[in-house]
């Protein structure tokens, strides 16, 4: 009896602790937002949410879209293609959403894309870089962020400048970084340079000293690194510490400088990275206001800056989705669909517009973002000479 | 060469690490028989308690370490006093599924407290590394290494030499008798508890620095604690304090020269390995385990 | 009336796409009926040989991954896929019961959780195979060929919803010929104490790997229908919180029991999504926590025999005395 009632105290305890979620406003326009809210990379997904809303709140403070406010339905995929294809079928079925921006991870996208179709809701997809989600067919996908290959010919122009002979790879063993070293290898070897050791990590491993061994043994002069901000910090500080001295360049977009300044220290210095925000220049960005503003807006509300290179792409998959529901004059799936095509919209990246890739007859959408090259210099971000003057 | 000496380098301060994790389930494992799935969870939050002491009270780093494995060896005596000693007589399973209960609630908790951005906890070591021959390390390192072997040196003394620690090794031999000398039974239960979360949050506040703080950070670390209990064998110490340095030197070597990305499948395959071959682990006396 | 209620809780799970308006709703159905499997199984090991595989979601994934190779890269039908999936997984039953035949308790748990790491970590490296960590998208849905009339798709809902009913209809029946059986005896037998089991003559190593044979089978069985049924197989399907949300299933459902396992898929499918539209994302896995804790507390041998025990308490209290 005790015990019971102990149980029944716990559990009543655990409900009233939560208050129920937010009134849900009738007539708002919902829009569905799949991300990583928890997990290893949690961090991301997190930054993404808080990009997300500050576009939502833009967008309302200027009297919403179709005269109606614009509500964010947001879903933790936990870093689960199960969970991301549930969290959009809920999205979809049961909040009725006409567009999703999601879902961070190549695996969560490629696993919600089914539903996509089975339901016909279009979904903008502002991270994930496998090539597979634009070339499958699959008519409801948008892509605003870079495949790896876009990515990777980004690069090729500064390769000259790098003198990049030889270069080893060390990369998260995910989708992710398995294409960026496919891409990134093809790009090396078409303009003459080689490529040395191939080597992964865990997604949640700490412990790379392994892997910095065998690359310091090689003779190449680079080294590419694709994974988050964390892993980058544990790979350079333990690169310091076996005194690894190689020109370093980190893809993908997820490296936030600054974080890595403020936790690798100088183990930091020198490396290059690829961004698609540059929150330190943003007047160098093509639309320097809008990015300006958003920097301001983020250090308003208290985010961390570090975040910045990461979360604008959740105001630029809002800002895209919501543009495409004011084209389409209503928030209908199939609609909203058709209007995307026609989106020309300026991002915090940049001009946002879909070309048409993938088989025909079933395209999806892919847009060409802006992408930059940052260097750490004395403790700060710079950028290199040789991107500077271009 | 210089690569083997820097990767047997590299498995030794690891392995360090994963006997610290190792001596604190095997206390709980094997003398406890529970299924601790939360162990990885009270390494966190001896990292968290480390970092909370460093950054929000402005605690020296060598003061905020022992802050830390108290406030595991607390957090841990709570969670046994209140939800192991209700459910004693239950089978192992029911125990188990609490803990991974606990495991669900302490991560979300954390999650939820501080946030999924990994944290970097300020040493007040150099970062310059120190040369040893062809190989070189970092001084936290070093320092991990040293305190790492002392709290293994002192749980084991602690464990041999004194009353406290041979209670706890009658309770678990033989409980009616311990109980008829006078041990109070139910504090043992309680004492080994702490002392196994302790030295998980001994463990989390010593690699914290080392490392990066984030809420999923003893998923991992209690996947490699129950590995080191198995190679060392269920409630052997020593055998946990070697298993670890065992595991990771294979693990390095395994890296180093065979493939990165199935770096974790040569601790699988030792595992595997040891359970076929010697079940009872590797350094201990042939018992029965079936 | 025990019967009344039995055959109304049937109708209505029988007619379910019927009256179940919201296909989100009916999805959490499908999920729960294919979780049901996975826990049958697993309580074949668990409940009825006393032994914990914390290695399970490696069946499961082995079969996802079987009918995915066999039904996209060399485009076979998917019913030789789900065959495909109980078969090999058994096969790989077979190996874990003869390797691990002198473990027992602990030491197979570990054994079982390196088995399942390894096959992991195979399924991300092996790329040539398995395509890696981008996973085989594009599994085509199941179909039944009709002699003279169109195929019938079992795409939608509805329908592969009754493929998971006749599925769990299936797995539940089986569990229950084995365990009525000499073959079930056994197992029980030897869960009791085994000593005294081999004592009589009751080969404990045979009996055990035929329960690990079963179980791999029926899991693999589990991971073809969840294949077909998401489209895609990525090594996620080895996360290690499939294995801990099928034990979770088992022992708070009533191991031992062949109720427990289906009312604790159904719960702990239904519960994470009823928390997730109750609640923000920040506190859904927290309370999906504290509530297991709690429902460990009021009933640590399960709902279940709880049940089943507060059944003749509520009897006599309501008799007269």
């Amino acid at each position: 009896m005790k015990r019971a009632i102990r149980a029944l105290t716990i559990a009543l305890g655990a409900v009233l602790a939560v208050s129920s979620g937010p009134v849900r406003a009738q007539e708002a326009v919902k829009i569905g937002v799949i991300q990583p809210l928890s997990g290893p990379v949690a961090a991301s997904g997190n930054y993404i949410r808080m990009g997300a809303e500050i576009a939502r709140d833009w967008i309302n403070a200027k009297g919403g879209v179709l005269g109606r406010k614009v509500e964010l339905l947001i879903e933790d995929n936990k870093s689960d293609p199960k969970e991301a294809a549930t969290a959009a079928e809920k999205l979809i079925v049961r909040d009725k959403v006409p567009v999703i921006v999601g879902a961070w991870g190549s695996s969560m996208t490629l696993a919600a894309m089914p539903k996509l179709e089975e339901y016909g809701v279009p979904m903008v997809v502002e991270t994930s870089s496998a090539a597979t989600i634009t070339k499958r067919g699959n008519p409801w996908i948008f892509r605003i962020s870079p495949p790896s290959e876009m990515e990777a010919l980004g690069l090729e122009k500064y390769l000259k400048d790098f003198g990049i002979k030889q270069a080893d790879f060390l990369a998260v063993n995910t989708d992710w970084g398995r294409g960026a070293v496919g891409a990134f290898g093809d790009v090396l070897k078409r303009s003459g340079a080689s490529v040395g050791a191939v080597e992964f990590m865990d997604q949640a491993a700490t412990d790379m000293n392994a892997q910095i061994t065998k690359v310091k043994a090689g003779t190449a002069d680079t080294l590419f690194l694709t994974t988050s901000v964390e892993q980058i910090t544990l790979v350079l500080k333990q690169a310091q510490e076996q005194r690894l001295a190689r020109k370093v360049i980190t893809t993908g977009g997820s490296s936030a400088p600054s974080q890595l300044i403020k936790q690798a220290g100088a183990a930091a210095e020198g490396t290059y990275h690829i961004l698609f925000f540059l929150p330190w220049f943003p007047e160098a960005m093509p639309d320097g206001k809008l990015a300006r503003a958003f920097v301001d807006e983020w250090a308003k509300r208290g985010h961390p800056f570090d975040g910045l290179t990461e979360g604008f792409r959740g105001h630029d998959g809002v800002l895209t989705a919501v543009e495409g529901v004011r084209i389409a004059g209503k928030p209908d799936p199939k609609a909203v669909r058709e209007a995307l095509w026609q989106v020309s919209v300026m991002g915090v990246n940049g001009p946002i517009k879909f070309e048409k890739d993938g088989p025909a007859g079933k395209e999806s959408g892919q847009s060409k973002p802006s992408i930059f090259i940052v260097q750490v210099k004395d403790g700060k971000i710079a950028l290199p000479a040789f991107a500077a003057k271009k | 060469m210089d690569q083997l000496l820097q990767h047997l380098l590299n498995g030794l301060l690891l392995g360090a690490t994963y006997s610290l994790l190792g001596i604190g389930l095997t206390l709980v494992f094997g003398l406890m028989n529970v299924v601790n799935f939360a162990h990885g969870e009270f390494y966190t939050l001896g990292a968290y308690a480390a970092f909370a002491a460093l950054t929000l009270a402005s605690v020296g780093f060598f003061l905020a370490i022992p802050l830390a494995i108290a406030a595991g060896a607390l957090a841990g005596a709570v969670c046994e006093r209140c939800l192991l000693r209700p459910l004693r007589g239950q089978s192992i399973d029911t125990v188990m599924l609490v803990m991974i209960g606990v495991w669900i609630a302490m991560q979300n908790a954390e999650l939820l407290g501080w946030g999924g951005v990994a944290k970097s906890v300020p040493t007040p070591f150099p970062t310059q590394p120190v040369v040893l021959g062809p190989a070189s390390v970092a001084p936290l390192r070093i320092f991990v290494f040293v305190v790492s072997g002392a709290l293994i040196l002192g749980a084991h003394l602690l464990l041999a030499r004194t009353k406290l620690g041979r209670a706890m090794r009658a309770t678990f031999q033989d409980r009616e008798t311990a109980a008829l000398m006078g041990v109070s039974i139910e504090r043992i239960h309680t004492v080994t508890f702490a002392f196994g979360a302790g030295l998980a949050a001994a463990a989390g506040a010593l690699l914290g620095p080392v490392f990066l703080l984030y809420p999923s950070m003893g998923d991992l670390a209690s996947l490699k604690a129950f590995s080191v209990v198995i190679l060392g064998g269920l409630g052997n110490f020593a055998g946990a304090a070697l298993g670890g340095l065992v595991l990771g030197v294979a693990e390095e070597l395994g890296a180093g020269y065979v493939s990165s990305g199935y770096r974790d499948a040569v601790g699988f395959l030792v595992i595997v390995a040891v359970l076929l071959l010697r079940p009872s682990g590797l350094f201990a006396r042939a018992e029965r385990v079936g | 009336m025990n019967g009344i209620l039995l055959t109304i809780a049937l109708a209505v799970i029988a007619t379910a796409p019927a009256w179940v308006w919201n296909p989100y709703h009916l999805h959490t159905l499908i999920m729960a009926g294919i979780f049901a499997v996975l826990a049958l199984s697993l309580n074949l090991l668990l409940g009825y040989t006393g032994q914990l595989s914390l290695g399970h979601a490696a069946f499961f994934g082995i079969g996802a991954y079987a009918t995915g190779l066999l039904t996209v890269k060399l485009e076979w039908s998917p019913w030789l896929g789900l065959l495909a999936a109980i078969v090999l997984p058994a096969a790989a039953g077979f190996v874990i019961g003869r390797l691990a035949l002198k473990l027992r308790g602990a030491y197979f748990v570990l054994l079982t959780i390196s088995f399942a790491g390894c096959v992991s970590l195979v399924s991300v490296n092996w790329m040539e195979l398995t395509n890696g960590p981008l996973g085989i998208p594009g599994l085509p849905p199941v179909e039944i060929p009709l002699p003279g009339l169109p195929t019938l798709s079992l795409r939608a809902k509805s329908a592969y919803y009754y493929l998971v009913l006749a599925a769990v209809a299936v797995s539940y029946l089986v569990c229950l010929g084995l365990i009525r059986s000499r073959v079930g005896r056994a197992l029980v037998a030897l869960r009791e104490n085994e000593t005294l089991a081999s004592s009589v003559g009751i080969d404990s190593t045979h009996y055990l790997v035929l329960a690990a044979v079963i179980s791999a089978a029926m899991a693999g069985f589990g991971g073809g229908l969840y294949a077909h049924y998401t489209r895609f197989v990525s090594p996620e399907v080895f996360l290690f919180s499939y294995t801990v949300t099928m034990v979770i299933m088992v022992v708070a459902g009533g191991k031992g029991t062949l109720a427990g396992p289906i009312v604790g898929a159904v719960l702990f499918t239904v519960l994470p999504e009823a928390l997730r539209a109750l609640t923000s994302w920040q506190w859904q896995m927290l309370l999906y926590g504290a509530l297991l804790v709690a429902v460990l507390f009021f009933m640590p041998e399960g709902i279940v025999p709880a049940l089943r025990a507060a059944g003749p308490a509520v009897r006599r209290r309501g008799r007269p005395s």
